[in-house]
């Protein structure tokens, strides 16, 4: 409930905010939305020496309509997100996802480069970005690089961001007629994943799959992109049969996680449980 | 030490703080607003919950320093003389038994009649939601959000 | 006893749901709960174990003590050379504890030492310098565990982990087995939960030098008895303490264990020369701030083909964690209505409170009933499913009826009054069960797995204290009782001071609804200030705010010492107008002639002469308008383990749930949720109904989602309301309550228990539902919390939860 001692930095340009990073390499931290780092300090499990409060810095919180693609500022909350109109009409995943994070006073202050960047197994944004096929861009001493999302999340609580670069923006492709859901497994609304698929598809005349493209959080280290359920899907007629035994593929390689909420073997039935209610939610829409 | 310039319920204070003093200690400590409460250590229960900058926020998960030209508004802003028909209503529906929880759940019933006059029960406990009450149950606190919607419609106050 | 219409002259208040005077204060942030009180104080923190069963070998305290900002730092060597033991009240083995550990943790978050400084956060820290070391012994967490031969010992010096075991027989149990057509046994395991009140334990304490003693201002539910704890502990006389109870955020029997930090916090108030507050973390709260006992409880019944249940015999093995002062207390209090509603002629029940390296146990809202409950009704499910009976049908046939009220069970309990087919009856109209049989049976026959569950139960009230001695002796406490003050101010208004606080329930505002109807005048002209202040308010051992004896005991003293007041406003306005007494009534705030209505003389003017112009005053009487009562229940009986009755009011309540179970999630989802219950006289029916639905929401987190999680090391991992998960807003239902009023003989309104309520029976209305959900796959539910794993296993494999 206390946190330690620390200095806490409030730069005004992503330039001072870089700059501060590569002065403290070691033992700085990025404050986004606070809403999981602020706990861990209060704990005590997380304990920098300082605090680079990116808060002030304008240009993080943006939302913009690049025609095919949308830009999002890493520092954007998830209540904006959910509230976003351009976002609602285009691409509908990302509310759909910000809406069921938390509670209204977490959405309030929690960000989607937060979220991401902070990389919880059981967060609920990775999915939707991997679905999406996003691509983040990290700026850091050296200049800019883009990542693709596929390749951001490492293990828990780490992601492909080097210790000096900042998560400024994230990049997604407009949506052109996809359908997408996400469901969570989650012990009460505001809870994290226990399991969350979200997905993006699109269908083509006849019920076949066109394209899918799935994000699956809370079952293993890190989110992953269910690549075998997309080769089982991709080019098919959903029928439910289909649907279920592609379903099937979700956990195939996987090394499930096991906690208090949920055994590997139950967890397993989740995934693929939840891969399925995703498809036909988003089929349903 | 960071010197922070802040608006609580329209009044500017202004105090030197250690950089990890959190929102929540700073209202109850420094500004002498306990209205605001502790109830857990993780952000999870709400009962320290304020207007920050116009959205309803959890001041334990905000740092006191990061609140620097801010405009909050706690409990003890809700109504200066009387009652805030929020808190009427309250009154009204038996939606108050402790207390503790209160004061987070009003103010979280602001932010959602601030943006949603007339709010669906679904509405209305989902901007609960991240609010605990250990003594209610919930139903009476509902009913009183639903009747102080009506109320602020009836009376065009905000 | 006093009838009711001799107690009140109007009926203008009680039975209406008036507004709460505490609430004006409450909904503008404007309470006083100890962590508001404007004190410049210093602040503790207390180091606890990180160990769950270990010995302490060494502890250094130099660099804590050496931080800038740290004034006083405290270890337990010290707290074992200056205090005594804890105290146990219902254990037969010795076992001695210190309020701080000295030599040996025996769970996770014990206090080993604690640390003051100028602010929390240097406190904090503090005791990340403070070095000790352990070596750690070998854990015990289970029941299991604890029984093994080769189990290490909790407290070596007992011999056994077993620190009670108790066996008792009420009525004829070989005679019920003797006349019964078959038996049925199962097994149930019920797990710790807790009702968590949103304010933690908060405690100022500040030594006064100059007097050598100590005053404390602490959220404390129990302050009759914690002054004698503290002070015993601490080795002083009671007038070296005053305790102050202010408001209090909530308490639901977990602030009753609170009392060995106010030594704790006492001993570092004598080291500084500033007031020290504590205020306890969520985290401090879960670790260590008292759960209710798991338990295994094995039990069979005795039963006619018809349904008529016989007899019980029962085993339960509770595990009571490792706190002397409450383990084996549940016991008579749990097996006291062990025959809930039914007409049940004989029990044999063994207790056996075992020890373990769990967190320590408390009175948690229920104390016990709601396991019992649990299992009871469970049996009387399984049973009506082997006899293929209604569920409906085999309560109907067992249930008390009301001509035979008041009842005496077979262990001495007496159900005062009642009507539990009525209240059976009322609660299947209110869901409308008929019509929910239909669709339940639609909806198996789409794959939609809807349930239906009914739990009865006894709600009871006001302890009999000293229930748990009856494997010692004569205890410490009997009975139950109170005291009030009530005085008419100078200005005619009324002012009541109550030996007891409360933590929520609006204990001002149901007074002043009383009050105001024996005297005749608003409630607005009573105030009460519901704290407690040692010095002055008019306390017993037994006061405090625990098992619902307000509506009992404490009106009881309100009314008495009103009706004395009532009686000497009328001497003196008789004198004053030269009118008989008979001839007298209260009038708005008035003493008046029936027969003459101008002849009158106010509140005001009589304590105008009983205050000042006393010479006015009848021959003989006293100065002075303020009166003092205690009031005792009159139906206690002496502890005695043939004949004995534990709690002595009884309210009943019949809940019926309605969930649908999505079998491939495991999710449970809440459809109707119906209450009907019966508190006897309601005295505010808007208080009523919130603490109804309230303690109800109480076992619905504790049916589906709170578990107290303990790893083979005795680690607890639900530290955070992350963890440890309450029901919030979008998960509760919305429920249908309808009332019942039984008035009780005994008591001087009728009124009954509030406030444990559906805490009780819900556990069993919900796991009821959620077994008949999934009778189609052959699903028993023997076990709590009900959680989606758990319902998807049962479904697909173990055909049980």
């Amino acid at each position: 409930m206390f946190p330690n001692r620390f200095e806490y930095l409030s730069p005004s340009s992503l330039e001072e905010a870089l700059s501060l990073l590569k002065t403290h390499p070691d033992e700085a931290k990025l404050l986004a939305g606070g809403q999981s780092l602020i706990s861990l300090m209060k704990l005590r499990l997380a304990n920098p020496k300082y605090l680079i409060d990116l808060g002030r810095i304008a240009d993080l919180n943006h939302l913009r309509d690049d025609g095919d693609k949308f830009s999002i500022g890493a520092l954007t909350t998830y209540a904006q997100i959910k509230e976003s109109e351009l976002l609602r009409n285009k691409c509908r995943l990302l509310p759909q996802t910000a809406s069921v994070v938390g509670d209204a006073q977490v959405r309030n202050r929690g960000t989607l480069g937060g979220s991401l960047a902070h990389a919880d197994p059981h967060g609920d944004m990775p999915a939707a970005i991997l679905a999406l096929e996003a691509e983040l861009k990290a700026v850091g001493p050296n200049g800019a690089r883009w990542i693709k999302a596929e390749n951001f999340f490492i293990t828990m609580f780490t992601t492909a961001l080097g210790p000096d670069e900042i998560l400024t923006e994230i990049r997604v492709p407009a949506q052109d007629g996809e359908k997408s859901a996400y469901l969570k497994a989650a012990r009460r609304p505001s809870d994290f994943a226990m399991v969350g698929v979200a997905l993006s598809l699109k269908i083509g005349p006849d019920q076949t799959c066109e394209k899918i493209a799935i994000g699956v959080t809370g079952v293993t280290d890190r989110p992953y992109r269910g690549a075998g359920v997309v080769k089982a899907l991709t080019g098919k007629k959903l029928t439910s049969k289909i649907i279920e035994e592609a379903a099937a593929q979700v956990t195939e390689g996987i090394d499930v996680m096991e906690d208090v909420n949920a055994s590997k073997p139950f967890r397993s039935h989740l995934a693929r449980l939840y891969t399925a209610r995703a498809i036909e939610s988003a089929l349903q829409a | 030490m960071h010197r922070i310039k802040l608006t609580i319920n329209g009044k500017g204070f202004e105090h030197e703080i250690d950089s990890r003093l959190l929102l929540v200690h700073y209202l109850r400590e420094k500004a002498r607003l306990t209205g605001t409460h502790v109830g857990c250590d993780t952000g999870n229960c709400g009962a320290c919950t304020i207007i920050f900058n116009g959205k309803a926020v959890k001041s334990c998960m905000i740092l006191a320093v990061q609140a620097n030209g801010a405009e909050i508004t706690t409990i003890e802003g809700m109504a200066r003389n009387g009652f805030h028909p929020i808190q009427e209503s309250f009154m009204d529906k038996f939606a108050v038994q402790c207390g503790y929880c209160t004061p987070g759940m009003i103010m979280s019933a602001h932010a959602l009649l601030s943006v949603n006059p007339d709010p669906t029960e679904t509405e209305i406990r989902e901007a609960i939601e991240g609010n605990l009450c250990m003594c209610t149950g919930y139903q009476q606190i509902v009913e009183a959000i639903s009747l102080a919607a009506k109320k602020i419609g009836k009376s065009g106050n905000k | 006893m006093m009838k009711l219409d001799e107690i009140l002259v109007t009926r203008n208040w009680v039975g209406k749901p008036v507004r709460r005077k505490e609430d004006a204060r409450l909904v503008k942030g404007e309470a006083a709960y100890v962590d508001d009180l404007n004190m410049d104080c210093y602040q503790a923190a207390i180091l606890r174990s990180p160990y769950a069963h270990a010995r302490i070998s060494r502890i250094d305290v130099t660099k804590a003590e050496a931080l800038k900002g740290v004034v006083a730092v405290l270890t337990g060597q010290e707290v074992a050379r200056e205090t005594k033991p804890i105290s146990a009240r219902a254990i037969t083995r010795p076992a001695t504890q210190y309020v701080m550990a000295a030599e040996k943790v025996r769970y996770v978050g014990e206090p080993v030492a604690a640390v003051v400084a100028e602010d929390r956060y240097i406190a904090e820290d503090a005791l990340d310098l403070i070095e000790v070391e352990y070596e750690p012994l070998r854990p015990v967490v289970t029941i299991e565990d604890a029984l093994k031969p080769d189990a290490p010992l909790i407290f070596e010096e007992a011999g056994s982990n077993v620190l009670m075991h108790d066996k008792m027989q009420h009525g004829d149990i070989e005679q019920a087995y003797r006349e019964a057509d078959l038996t049925l046994k199962e097994k149930f395991k019920v797990h710790r939960y807790s009702s968590t009140p949103l304010e933690p334990w908060a405690i100022i304490a500040n030594y006064e030098r100059a007097s050598d003693s100590f005053v404390v201002w602490s959220n404390d539910q129990q302050h009759g008895r914690s002054l004698t704890n503290v002070c015993n502990t601490l080795g002083i006389p009671i007038n070296k303490l005053r305790l102050i109870v202010p408001d209090s955020g909530g308490g639901f029997g977990i602030k009753l264990a609170l009392w060995p930090y106010i030594v704790i916090l006492s001993l570092l108030a004598k080291k500084v020369s500033k007031p020290v507050k504590w205020i306890q973390t969520r985290r401090e709260h879960l670790l260590g701030g008292s759960h209710a006992p798991d338990a295994n409880v094995e039990i069979e019944l005795a039963l006619k083909k018809d349904g008529r249940i016989l007899g019980l015999r029962m085993t339960d093995i509770q595990n009571d964690g490792s706190f002397v002062h409450t383990a084996g207390i549940y016991g008579l209090i749990k097996f006291a209505t062990m025959v809930g509603c039914y007409t049940i002629k004989a029990m044999g029940t063994e207790l056996l409170s075992v020890v373990t390296n769990k967190a320590p146990t408390v009175q948690n809202r229920g104390v016990g009933k709601p396991t019992m409950i649990f299992v009871l009704e469970r049996m009387v499910d399984i049973a009506a499913r082997k006899l293929g009976l209604d569920p409906v049908e085999i309560r109907l046939r067992n249930f008390v009826q009301p001509r035979q009220m008041p009842y005496t069970t077979p262990s001495g309990e007496i159900y005062e009054s009642g009507d539990y087919p009525q209240c059976l009856k009322k609660a299947l109209d209110l869901v409308g069960y008929e019509e929910l049989k239909g669709h339940r049976e639609e909806g198996r026959k789409k794959g939609k797995y809807i349930g239906i569950g009914i739990s009865a139960g006894v709600e009871p009230g006001t302890s009999n204290l000293g229930y748990y001695y009856t494997a010692r002796g004569i205890p410490e406490y009997t009975g139950n009782a109170e005291g009030a003050i009530v005085g008419i101010d100078y200005d005619g208004n009324v002012n009541v001071l109550l030996g007891s606080v409360d933590s929520g329930q609006g204990h001002a505002t149901t007074t002043a609804q009383v009050v105001a109807d024996m005297l005749a005048i608003h409630p607005d002209q009573v105030s009460m200030n519901a704290h407690v202040d040692s010095l002055i308010s008019p306390f017993l051992g037994h006061s405090g705010v625990y098992s619902n004896k307000f509506n009992d005991v404490d009106l009881g003293a309100v009314i008495m010492a009103t009706k004395k007041i009532r009686d000497k406003m009328l001497r003196i306005a008789s004198h004053a107008l030269g009118i008989p007494v008979g001839e007298l009534a209260l009038r708005e705030g008035k003493i008046c002639s029936t027969k003459e209505g101008e002849k009158a003389i106010s509140f005001r003017e009589i304590a105008s002469l009983a205050y000042k112009k006393i010479l006015f005053l009848p021959e003989g009487e006293e100065p002075g308008l303020k009166a003092i009562a205690y009031y005792s229940n009159p139906i206690a009986k002496l502890p005695n383990r043939k004949d004995f009755n534990i709690q002595l009011t009884h309210s009943n309540s019949v809940h019926i749930v309605v969930v649908e179970v999505d079998v491939q999630s495991g999710a449970v989802d809440f459809l109707k949720y119906g209450i009907v219950h019966d508190c006897g006289r309601q005295i505010n029916p808007g208080i009523v109904e919130g603490m109804a639905i309230g303690s109800t929401v109480h076992g619905i987190g504790a049916s589906l989602l709170e578990e107290f999680v303990y790893n083979e090391d005795g680690q607890l991992l639900s530290t955070t309301f992350m963890d440890y998960m309450k029901p919030l807003a979008m998960g509760v239902p919305k429920f249908e309550l309808a009332h019942m009023e039984s008035p009780c003989p005994y008591t001087l309104l009728g009124s009954k228990s509030v406030g444990e309520g559906g805490s009780l029976p819900s556990l069993a209305a919900i796991a009821n539902a959620v077994e008949d959900a999934l009778s189609p796959f052959g699903v028993k539910v023997t076990s709590l919390p009900i959680t989606p794993e758990k319902v998807v296993r049962a479904v697909k494999e173990t055909k049980e939860i």
